[in-house]
C-alpha cells in the first residue's frame, strides 16, 4: 500500500518571519539557538501556566533540537525547527500528565503555533476567549486567574458561595475551552 | 476516590495560581480541556514570559557541554516518556541495536532494526516494486519502506529518526516526507536539506523466489 495523500505542512520552512536570514559567519548554531529559545520558553510557558514546568520543557526542546542544527541553516528555519520540537515536546507533556495518548488529545489543546511567533499572541487570545463567554463566566475566571482572587473573595465579590463559585468556574473553563475563534 | 469535578479542577487551578507545577492524578483527564485552559489563563495572568538569567545561563552552560552524540539518548527517554505513536512503532524503533547484522546497509543508513522475535514477512511480489520509488509496506508491527533496485530490495524504517512520526513516500519530491516537520529523506534514508538528522533506520528486507519479505514482528 502506498501512501499518496499528502497530509499538512504544520511547520512551513519559513512559517515565522517569512525573511531567510543566513546565520553570519562564525556565529555558532547554539548562540542563534539561545535566543530562539527565548521565543519557546515564552511559547512553552504560555502554554503550562509555570515556570518550572516551561524551564524543563524548554530544555527538552534545546538538548533535543540544538545538537541538530546545522552552521548556515537560515535562522526562519532554525525558529520554524524549535517550534515543532517544542510542539511535540509540549504533545508529549499532556499525554504523559493526563495519562493520554496524544490522538486523544485535541490539537489544539497544547499544539496550535502562535501566529506572531511570540506570547503577547496567547494574551490576546486568552482575551478574546474571555470576551466570548457569558457575563458571570467571564468575571469568575477574571477575577480568579487575571486578578488572583481567592475563592472566598470571589464568591463575596459576586455575592455567591464558595461551593458555587467552584462549580461557576469549572463550568466557566469548560466553556472557556470550547471558544473556537478565527485565526 | 470520587472527587467532585470542581474541586478537582480547584485543586489544579490552586496550583498553578501558587505558581506550583502542574501536578495531576489519575482520573484528572476527564476534566482536560478545562485544565488546559486554566494553565492557559494562569500563563495570561504573568504576561509574556522570559527565561530568568539563571535559567538561560544553565542553558547555556548545558548546551556548551553536550557532546554532540548524546541525543540519541536523550531522544530515545523523551520519546519513551512520550508515548507517541508506540502502537505504530511497536517494538522496533526503541529496541534496535546499535550494530546490526543486516543486508542493504548504505554507507548513510541509520540503525539496523532488530526485532524481538523477529521472522520474515512477505510483503508482495517484487514485480509489484517499482524500481526506484519507495513503497509503503508492513511486516507485523514494523513499518518499512521498501525501495527496488533490479533484483534486489532495500529497506528503511517508516518513522523519522527526529520525530516520532510516519512518513509518507513523495513521488514528485523522490522523497520521504516527515508531516510533523517537514523534513525529507532519500529512498535509501539519508536526510536532505540543512539539517543533520540521523538517517532512518534501516529494516532488513530481502527477495525469495520472486517474493519480497522483510524482517518483522
Amino acid at each position: 500500500m502506498t501512501s499518496d495523500a499528502r497530509p499538512p505542512d504544520p511547520v512551513p520552512e519559513d512559517a515565522a518571519e517569512g525573511q531567510v536570514v543566513e546565520l553570519p559567519a562564525g556565529s555558532r548554531v547554539t548562540d542563534v539557538a539561545i535566543d530562539e529559545l527565548e521565543m519557546i520558553y515564552a511559547f512553552i510557558y504560555s502554554r503550562v501556566g509555570n515556570r518550572a514546568d516551561a524551564e524543563d520543557l524548554t530544555q527538552q526542546v534545546a538538548m533535543k533540537a540544538i545538537p541538530r542544527l546545522r552552521q548556515g541553516a537560515p535562522a526562519s528555519a532554525v525558529r520554524g525547527y524549535l517550534f515543532a520540537t517544542a510542539r511535540s515536546v509540549l504533545g508529549g507533556f499532556w499525554s504523559t500528565r493526563l495519562g493520554l495518548s496524544e490522538s486523544e488529545l485535541h490539537e489544539d489543546l497544547a499544539m496550535a503555533m502562535p501566529q506572531g511567533g511570540y506570547s503577547e499572541e496567547s494574551v490576546e487570545r486568552v482575551r478574546r476567549i474571555l470576551e466570548q463567554l457569558s457575563d458571570n463566566y467571564r468575571r469568575v475566571l477574571e477575577l480568579r486567574f487575571l486578578h488572583g482572587y481567592s475563592l472566598k473573595e470571589v464568591a463575596v465579590e459576586m455575592r455567591s458561595t464558595v461551593g458555587a463559585v467552584k462549580v461557576m468556574q469549572l463550568r466557566a473553563l469548560r466553556a472557556a475551552a470550547k471558544v473556537r475563534l478565527d485565526g | 476516590m470520587g472527587e467532585r469535578p470542581e474541586n478537582r479542577v480547584d485543586r489544579i487551578v490552586g496550583s498553578l495560581l501558587r505558581g506550583r507545577r502542574l501536578k495531576l492524578r489519575g482520573g484528572d483527564a476527564e476534566e482536560k480541556e478545562a485544565i488546559v485552559m486554566a494553565a492557559r489563563l494562569a500563563a495570561a495572568r504573568q504576561g509574556p514570559q522570559r527565561m530568568s538569567p539563571a535559567f538561560r545561563q544553565r542553558l547555556v552552560k548545558q548546551l556548551g557541554a553536550s557532546p554532540p552524540e548524546t541525543w540519541m539518548t536523550r531522544r530515545a527517554a523523551l520519546v519513551a516518556g512520550l508515548g507517541v505513536v508506540a502502537g505504530a512503532v511497536g517494538g522496533g524503533l526503541l529496541g534496535r541495536s546499535l550494530d546490526g547484522g543486516g543486508s542493504q546497509t548504505s554507507a548513510t543508513a541509520g540503525h539496523v532494526v532488530q526485532p524481538t522475535n523477529g521472522r520474515w514477512i512477505d510483503v508482495g511480489a517484487l514485480a509489484d516494486f517499482a524500481p526506484g520509488q519507495a513503497r509503503m509496506v508492513r511486516a507485523g508491527a514494523v513499518g518499512a519502506f521498501v525501495t527496488r533496485d533490479g533484483d534486489s530490495v532495500s529497506a528503511v524504517s517508516s518513522i523519522c529518526s527526529d520525530l516520532p512520526c510516519e512518513l509518507w513516500w513523495d513521488a514528485s519530491q523522490h522523497a520521504l516526507v516527515c508531516p510533523c516537520h517537514n523534513r525529507t529523506f532519500t529512498a535509501d534514508g539519508s536526510s536532505i536539506g540543512v539539517y543533520k538528522l540521523r538517517s532512518l533506520d534501516v529494516v532488513q528486507a530481502r527477495v525469495l523466489d520472486g517474493r519480497v519479505e522483510v524482517l518483522g514482528a
